[in-house]
C-alpha cells in the first residue's frame, strides 16, 4: 500500500473518530469536547496538506494516480459471471489531493469558527459530532474509486446535511427544511442509482477504472441511448446534491441550519460534490448527455441569479448565489470546460465559505437578525468582516485580480468555444445565459454589500412584532445573547471567528492559483487538472479507440497534445474529416473535446471583455439603484410587479411542487390506503361473509335437509318399529301360531318350486 | 444439535407447565434461559458451519451429507399402505446457507421477544407456554428438510399465534386472530395437496421409495416422468406451483393477500409483533426459496416477470399506504409489506446478486423491523396511544429514545452504513441486471423515495418541532427551570430503561455492523445461492 494511500485513509477516518468520541462523550468532556473536533480536523488538514504537497508540488504530474482497493463483498463463483466481488478502494490523483486539502481546510476553519458562533448552544457537543460525520462522508466521496462507495458516502452526506439543517429541530421550519432536503436529494439519488445500475448490469463492476476500460474496449452491450441515459441519470445525482434545476428547491431552505454549516456543507463542499461527481464520470458522458448537462447548468445559473436579486434574507441571497454558481460549474462541465469547472469549484468554495462565515459574523453580531432591510452601516463596527466580505464579493462577482475572475472567465470562454464548435444557434444560449447571470451576480452582490455595510443602521425601522417573532424563534439557540439584544450593540466578532474569514479571503486572490491575473490557464491548477479523454465515441460507442482505452484507465489522462496542436493549426471547419483520416486512432468525440478546448482558448479574451462589461454593468446598476438613488428600487418593483413577485417568490417552484408532486403523492397515498381497507380488505371480509352466509345456509340445510333425512329415516324406522311391535305380544301361543304359519309358508314355497 | 435448538423451547414449556402460575418471575426466567441457550446453540452452529458446502440439492451419491450440515435423518412414520406402497415420513433436518441465516435470526428475535414479553401481566404461564411452542415451531420450519415435517411445524406455528393474538391482543384482537388463522390455513390447505402430489411424483434416489424429502425434490431427475407432478405433466406443475406460491405469498404477505398483516400487528402485543414481523413473514419467502422454486424451476423461470411485478407492487403500494397511516404501528406494518417486496423483487431477478440481496434483506428486515416494533411498543407503553399526531417535540424530552428511533428509521429507509442498504442495493443490482425484471426495477426504485417520505414525516411529526396542543403527554416545569415530560400513569423511567436498552442495543449493533461489513452473513449465503441459481438456471432446464 502506497504511503499516501495510508495517510489518506487516516485522514478519512479521523473525522469519524471525532464523531464517535463526541456523540457519546461530549457531556463528559470539558467545553463539550469542541477542542477534540478542532484538534482532529487540524490533524486531518495537516496530513491532507502533506498529501497535497507530495502530489501537486513534488510530483507536478498531470497523470499522477495511485490507487488501492480491497474486497468488500465476495459473492463467490456466480453462475454466468464467474468469480464476482464488490471492491472498495481509494484513489489519489491531483483532483483528489486538491479536494482533500480544500475540504479539510474549510472544515477546520468552520470548526474553529463554530467555537465562537455556536458557543452556549445546548447541543454544542452534538453539533461538533455532526460536523465530524459530515467531514468523514465528504472525504469518502472525494477518495472513492468506485461508483458504489461514492453512492454510499453520497447518501451519508445527505444524512449529515439532514442532521445539521435540522439542528434547531424545535423550529418547525427547520424540521420541514431538513425533510425537504433529504427527500429532494433522494429523488436525485434514485436517478444516480439507476445510472450506476445501467453500468453495473453491463460490466459487473462498480470501479471507475474498470468501467472506463471496458467502455473504451467496446464492451457496453446496450445501445448508445442507454449510455446517454446512464450519463443523464448519473447526472441526476448531481442535480439533487448540487441543487440544480429542477431539484434546487431544497438548498435555500437548508439555510435553516446554523450559518457555519451553511458555509461548510451548503456552499463549499457538499453541494460541490455533485460537480465533483460529474467530473469523475466525465469521460463516459456522451455528447448528448453533455448537452443536457450544459443546458441544465446554464438555466440554473440564470434562474437562481434572477431570484437572488430580490431576496431580503442575507443568507438566502447567498444561497441562491450558490445555486447560480453551481450552475456555472455544471455548465462548465457540460460544455467540456472540465478544468475550468473544477477550478471554479475550488475558488468558489473558498470565497463562498468566506461570504457565509462573514454573513454568520454579521448575524451573530446583529443578534440573529438576517433581514438585510434592517441592517446597514456595519462597515464601521465590523471592519474585518467588511474587508473580507468585500474581497470575497469581488471574487464572486468576478472582478479581475480575484480567483473568481480566473475560473469564471475560463468557464465562459469554454462556453463560447463550445457554442462555436457545436455550430452556434441554440447553443449560443448557454454563453449568453452565463454572461447575463454574471451581470446579475454583480448586481445582487453590490446590493448586498450596500444594504449591509453602507448607509446608516436601519435596525430601528424594523416592525416590532416581526422583530420579536424572529427572536423568539431563536431563543432556543443561544439565549445568552438575548440578554443583550435590547441594546443592539454591534461588535466585531472574536478572533476565532475572524481568523477563518481572513484565511478564506486570502485564498480568494488570483496569485494563489495563477501568476497571471487575467489567465487561469497559466496557473498550476489548470495544468494539474487537464481535461481527460472521453471513452465514448459519438458515432459508435461500442468501438472506443485504443488510445482512449489507455488514457481512460488513468482516469485523468490529458487530451493528446497532437490533437490540440493540430486543431489549433486553423482548420476548424473541416477538422473532423481531416482528422478522421489522418489520425484514425482518435474517435470523433476526442476531437470534439480538443476543438472545444482550443476554441475556448481562442475565446479567452472575448470572454474577458464581455464578462468585464457585464460585471461593470451589474455593479453600475447596483450603484445607480442603491448608492446614488437614481432609480428607486421600490417604485421599480411596483412598476414591474409581476416580474418582481415572480422573482421574490422564487419562480413559484415550491408552490408548483406542493401542488403537483407532494399533493399528488398524498392523494395517491390516501386513495391507496382507502382502497386497501375498503376494496382489498373488503374483498377478504366479503369472502369471509359469503363463507359465513354459506355456512348459515349450510347449517339450515343441515338441520332441515340432511338432518331432516336422518330424522325421516329415524321416523320411518320408528313407525315401522311401532307397527312391528304389535307383532311382539309376548304370548307363546301367538308365537307358536306364527311359527306354524312360517313353517307352513315355507313348505308351500318349497313345493311350488318343486312343481315348476 | 439442531434437534436441541428446535426442542429447547418445548422443554422450557414443559418446565413452565410444572411451575405454579403465581411464580411469574420463574416462568419468565426459564423462558429467557431457554432463549439464551438457543442463542448459544445458534452461535455454535454458526461457528461449526462450513460456508463452502452449498446445500439446496443432495451431495455426492444422492445423500444430503456433503451438501447439508448438521443433518439428522431418522425414519419417523412408516406405514405399509398395501398397493400404494410404504409411506415413509422422516424426521429429516439439516441446514445450508439459506436456513442457517434464518436459524440465527430466529434465535436472536426469539430471545429479544422473551425480554419484550417481560411486561405481559395477564396469564403469564399460558403466555410463555404458547410463546415457547411458537419459538420451537418457527425454528423447526427453518431446519426441516422433509416436506411433511415442514408442514407439521408450519401448522403447529399457527395455533399459538392464534391464541397469542386472540388473548393477549388489543381491543379488536379476536377479529385479527381469526383473520390471521384462516388466511394462513387457507394457504396451507393447498400446500397439503401439493405435498401429497409431490410425494407420489418423487423417488428417493438412494432407497427407490416415494419420499417427502425436500432434498430429493430439488433434483429434477428424481421425478417420475409421467407422475402427477412429473416433468411431463406441464399443466399440473404450473397449477401446483401457483397454489403453493399463493400459500407462501399469504405469509410474506404479498399484495393482494396482505390485509391480515396490518390487523394482526395493530392488535398483537409488542413481542408478538416482533416475532411476527421479524421471523414469521420470512417463512413465506423461505418457503418459496426452499420448496417452491427448486421443485418447479421451469415454472419459476416462466413466472419471474409476474413475481417481479408483485414485488414492485408490494414495495410501492406498501410505502404509499404507510404514508397515509395515522397509527404508528400500522405504518410500520405497511413498511414491512414494502420491505418484503424487496425480497420478492430480488428473488424474481433469478440471479445471484438479486437472490443474495433477497436473503440478506430477509435477515436485515428481521432485525430492523424488530427494532421498529420494539420502539413503537416503548411509546405505546408510556402514552397508551400510537397516534402519530398525538406527540410532537419528543426529541427534546426523550433524547435517547429519539436517537434510537432515528437510527432505526434510517436503517429502515435504507441508509448506507446500516444493513438494510446493502440488501436493498443488492436486490436492485440483481433485478436490474436481469433483462426480465429491468424495467420493474426502474419503477421500484421509487419505493426508496416514498420509504424516506413516510419515515421522515412520521419522525418529524412525533419527535421534532414542539409539543402539539393535543399531545398524549404533559410538560411539567421542573425544579431546574427546564420542562420535563410526564405521561399520566407511567411510573417507570421516562426515557429508555435498562430492559429496553438490552433489547435495542444488540439489534442496533448488528444493524450497524452488518451495514459496514456484511460478509459474516453474506459469506454463509453465497455458495448456497450460487448453487440455487444454478439449479434454477434456464440453461440446465432443457436437459429435463
Amino acid at each position: 500500500m502506497h504511503s499516501l494511500i495510508q495517510l489518506s485513509i487516516v485522514v478519512l477516518l479521523l473525522p469519524l473518530l471525532s464523531f464517535v468520541i463526541l456523540i457519546f462523550f461530549n457531556r463528559r468532556l470539558p467545553r463539550r469536547g469542541d477542542f477534540v473536533g478542532v484538534g482532529i480536523l487540524g490533524t486531518a488538514f495537516g496530513i491532507s496538506a502533506y498529501i497535497f504537497w507530495q502530489v501537486i508540488v513534488q510530483s507536478y504530474d498531470p497523470a499522477f494516480r495511485v490507487a488501492w482497493d480491497f474486497t468488500w463483498i465476495n459473492l463467490g463463483n456466480v453462475p454466468g459471471v464467474g468469480p464476482l466481488q464488490i471492491r472498495m478502494g481509494v484513489v489519489i490523483d491531483n483532483l483528489t489531493s486538491i479536494m482533500l486539502a480544500m475540504v479539510t481546510l474549510i472544515s477546520l476553519l468552520v470548526h474553529l469558527y463554530s467555537t465562537g458562533y455556536m458557543a452556549g448552544d445546548k447541543n454544542y457537543g452534538r453539533y461538533f459530532a455532526f460536523l465530524g460525520i459530515f467531514t468523514f462522508s465528504m472525504l469518502g466521496i472525494v477518495l472513492s474509486d468506485n461508483l458504489f462507495s461514492i453512492y454510499i458516502f453520497w447518501e451519508l452526506v445527505g444524512l449529515s446535511s439532514y442532521l445539521l439543517i435540522g439542528f434547531f429541530f424545535e423550529k418547525e421550519s427547520a424540521a420541514d427544511a431538513q425533510k425537504k432536503a433529504f427527500l429532494a436529494n433522494r429523488v436525485g439519488d434514485i436517478g444516480m442509482w439507476l445510472g450506476i445500475l445501467i453500468l453495473y448490469s453491463q460490466f459487473h463492476t462498480f470501479s471507475f477504472a474498470e468501467i472506463y476500460a471496458k467502455l473504451a474496449a467496446g464492451e457496453f452491450g446496450l445501445s448508445n441511448a442507454w449510455l446517454t441515459a446512464a450519463g443523464i441519470l448519473l447526472f441526476m445525482g448531481c442535480v439533487g446534491k448540487s441543487a440544480q434545476f429542477p431539484l434546487h428547491i431544497w438548498l435555500p431552505d437548508a439555510m435553516e441550519g446554523p450559518t457555519p454549516v451553511s458555509a461548510l456543507i451548503h456552499a463549499a463542499t457538499m453541494v460541490a460534490a455533485g460537480v465533483y461527481f460529474v467530473a469523475r464520470i466525465f469521460v463516459l458522458l456522451t455528447p448528448d448527455a453533455l448537452h443536457v448537462i450544459a443546458f441544465i447548468g446554464a438555466s440554473t445559473a440564470f434562474m437562481a441569479a434572477t431570484i437572488a436579486i430580490t431576496q431580503n434574507d442575507i443568507k438566502r441571497v447567498l444561497a441562491y448565489s450558490t445555486v447560480s454558481q453551481l450552475g456555472y460549474m455544471v455548465l462548465g462541465l457540460g460544455v467540456g470546460a472540465y478544468s475550468a469547472a473544477l477550478f471554479h469549484l475550488v475558488t468558489h468554495a473558498f470565497f463562498k465559505a468566506c461570504l457565509f462565515l462573514g454573513s454568520g459574523a454579521i448575524i451573530h453580531a446583529m443578534h440573529h437578525e438576517q433581514d438585510m432591510r434592517w441592517m446597514g452601516g456595519l462597515r464601521k463596527n465590523m471592519p474585518w468582516t467588511f474587508a473580507t466580505f468585500t474581497l470575497a464579493t469581488l471574487a464572486l462577482a468576478g472582478l479581475p485580480l480575484t480567483s473568481g475572475f480566473l475560473s469564471k472567465d475560463a468557464i465562459l470562454a469554454g462556453a463560447i468555444g463550445f457554442a462555436q464548435v457545436e455550430g452556434g444557434g441554440i447553443y449560443y444560449l448557454i454563453p449568453v445565459l452565463g454572461f447575463f447571470s454574471a451581470m446579475l451576480t454583480a448586481f445582487y452582490m453590490g446590493r448586498q454589500i450596500w444594504l449591509v455595510f453602507f448607509g446608516e443602521s436601519r435596525t430601528h425601522l424594523k416592525p416590532a412584532e416581526t422583530h420579536h417573532a424572529a427572536h423568539h424563534a431563536h431563543d432556543s439557540h443561544d439565549s445568552h445573547t438575548d440578554l443583550h439584544h435590547a441594546e443592539h450593540q454591534v461588535h466585531e466578532v472574536s478572533w476565532n471567528m475572524r481568523a477563518p474569514l481572513v484565511i478564506l479571503a486570502a485564498l480568494s486572490v488570483f496569485f494563489v492559483y495563477s501568476p497571471d491575473p487575467l489567465d487561469g490557464g497559466k496557473g498550476w491548477f489548470m495544468k494539474m487538472i487537464p481535461t481527460p479523454a472521453t471513452v465514448v465515441g459519438q458515432a459508435n460507442p461500442q468501438k472506443g479507440s485504443l488510445i482512449a482505452a489507455a488514457t481512460a484507465t488513468q482516469l485523468a489522462g490529458a487530451v493528446p497534445e497532437a490533437v490540440v496542436g493540430h486543431a489549433a493549426a486553423g482548420e476548424l471547419p473541416n477538422a473532423a474529416s481531416s482528422h478522421g483520416q489522418a489520425t484514425s486512432a482518435h474517435t470523433y468525440s476526442d476531437l470534439r473535446q480538443a476543438e472545444i478546448v482550443h476554441a475556448g482558448h481562442a475565446a479567452h479574451y472575448t470572454a474577458i471583455y464581455i464578462s468585464s462589461v457585464m460585471v461593470l454593468l451589474g455593479i453600475g446598476l447596483a450603484l445607480v439603484v442603491y448608492v446614488f438613488n437614481i432609480i428607486d428600487p421600490e417604485k421599480t418593483a411596483l412598476a414591474i410587479r409581476p416580474l418582481y413577485l415572480f422573482s421574490l417568490n422564487k419562480w413559484y417552484w415550491d408552490e408548483i411542487y406542493q401542488a403537483t408532486f407532494i399533493k399528488g403523492s398524498m392523494v395517491l397515498a390516501t386513495t391507496l390506503s382507502w382502497f386497501d381497507t375498503h376494496i382489498v380488505d373488503g374483498m377478504v371480509n366479503g369472502v369471509a361473509t359469503l363463507v359465513r352466509k354459506f355456512a348459515f345456509f349450510n347449517d339450515s340445510f343441515d338441520r332441515h335437509v340432511v338432518d331432516g333425512a336422518v330424522n325421516f329415516t329415524a321416523f320411518t324406522v320408528n313407525t315401522i318399529g311401532a307397527m312391528l311391535r304389535k307383532l311382539q305380544t309376548g304370548k307363546v301361543q301367538t308365537y307358536i301360531v306364527m311359527l306354524i304359519l312360517a313353517v307352513f309358508g315355507y313348505f308351500v314355497f318349497y313345493f311350488t318350486r318343486l312343481i315348476y | 444439535m439442531l434437534s436441541l435448538i428446535v426442542f429447547l423451547p418445548i422443554i422450557a414449556g414443559l418446565i413452565i407447565l410444572a411451575v405454579p402460575s403465581s411464580q411469574k418471575q420463574i416462568i419468565r426466567i426459564v423462558s429467557l434461559l431457554a432463549a439464551l441457550a438457543q442463542g448459544v446453540l445458534a452461535v455454535l452452529i454458526w461457528k461449526g458451519y462450513d460456508p463452502a458446502l452449498p446445500g439446496i440439492t443432495a451431495g455426492p451419491g444422492g445423500s444430503p451429507l456433503g451438501s447439508f450440515q448438521f443433518v439428522e435423518k431418522i425414519p419417523w412414520i412408516t406405514l405399509n399402505l398395501g398397493s400404494f406402497g410404504p409411506l415413509n415420513i422422516e424426521y429429516f433436518i439439516g441446514v445450508d446457507g439459506i436456513s442457517i441465516t434464518m436459524v440465527i435470526l430466529t434465535a436472536l428475535v426469539s430471545a429479544i421477544g422473551v425480554l419484550s414479553s417481560w411486561t405481559i401481566q395477564k396469564q403469564v404461564k399460558g403466555y410463555f407456554i404458547l410463546y415457547n411452542i411458537l419459538a420451537a415451531a418457527m425454528m423447526g420450519c427453518f431446519v426441516s428438510l422433509d416436506f411433511f415435517l415442514f408442514y407439521v411445524f408450519w401448522e403447529i406455528m399457527l395455533l399459538p399465534m392464534y391464541f397469542l393474538i386472540g388473548i393477549w391482543g388489543g381491543p379488536n384482537r379476536e377479529y385479527a386472530a381469526i383473520k390471521f388463522f384462516l388466511y394462513t390455513l387457507f394457504g396451507s390447505v393447498f400446500m397439503l395437496l401439493v405435498m401429497i402430489g409431490l410425494y407420489f411424483s418423487v423417488l428417493d434416489p438412494v432407497t427407490g421409495n416415494h419420499t417427502f424429502s425436500l432434498v430429493a425434490m430439488a433434483t429434477q431427475s428424481n421425478f417420475i416422468k409421467d407422475a402427477i407432478l412429473g416433468p411431463d405433466n406441464v399443466m399440473w406443475r404450473y397449477v401446483a406451483f401457483i397454489v403453493l406460491f399463493i400459500g407462501f405469498a399469504i405469509k410474506v404477505p404479498m399484495f393482494p393477500f396482505h390485509t391480515w398483516l396490518p390487523d394482526a400487528h395493530v392488535e398483537a402485543p409488542t413481542p408478538i409483533s416482533v416475532i411476527l414481523a421479524g421471523v414469521l413473514l420470512k417463512l413465506g419467502t423461505y418457503g418459496m426459496i426452499r420448496i417452491n422454486f427448486p421443485i418447479f424451476p421451469e415454472v419459476f423461470q416462466a413466472s419471474l416477470f409476474v413475481i417481479g411485478i408483485f414485488g414492485a407492487i408490494n414495495i410501492i403500494y406498501g410505502a404509499l399506504c404507510a404514508l397515509a397511516q395515522k397509527d404508528l404501528k400500522k405504518m410500520v406494518a405497511y413498511s414491512s409489506i414494502s420491505h418484503m417486496g424487496y425480497v420478492l423483487l430480488g428473488l424474481s431477478a433469478g440471479n445471484s446478486e438479486g437472490m443474495v440481496g433477497a436473503l440478506y434483506q430477509m435477515f436485515n428486515h428481521g432485525t430492523i423491523t424488530a427494532m421498529l416494533f420494539l420502539l413503537v411498543g416503548v411509546i405505546y407503553d408510556r402514552a397508551h396511544t400510537r397516534h402519530i399526531e398525538k406527540f410532537g417535540g419528543l426529541a427534546s424530552y426523550m433524547p435517547v429514545y429519539a436517537a434510537f428511533v432515528t437510527v432505526a428509521w434510517f436503517a429502515s429507509l435504507g441508509l448506507p452504513g446500516l444493513s438494510g442498504f446493502i440488501s436493498e442495493a443488492l436486490v436492485f443490482v440483481g433485478a436490474f441486471s436481469s433483462v426480465t425484471t429491468r424495467y420493474i426495477a426502474m419503477v421500484a426504485v421509487l419505493g426508496i423515495v416514498f420509504g424516506a417520505a413516510y419515515l421522515l414525516w412520521s419522525l418529524q411529526r412525533m419527535f421534532l418541532g414542539q409539543r402539539r396542543p393535543d399531545a398524549a403527554y404533559d410538560l411539567v416545569a421542573g425544579e431546574d427551570g427546564h420542562e420535563h415530560i410526564h405521561f399520566h400513569d407511567w411510573k417507570g423511567k421516562i426515557d429508555l430503561d435498562g430492559r429496553e436498552l438490552a433489547m435495542l442495543v444488540p439489534l442496533m449493533l448488528i444493524t450497524i455492523f452488518l451495514g459496514v461489513y456484511p460478509m459474516p452473513v453474506l459469506g454463509m449465503l453465497t455458495s448456497s445461492i450460487n448453487k440455487l441459481v444454478e439449479v434454477l438456471s434456464p440453461v440446465i432446464l432443457p436437459q429435463l
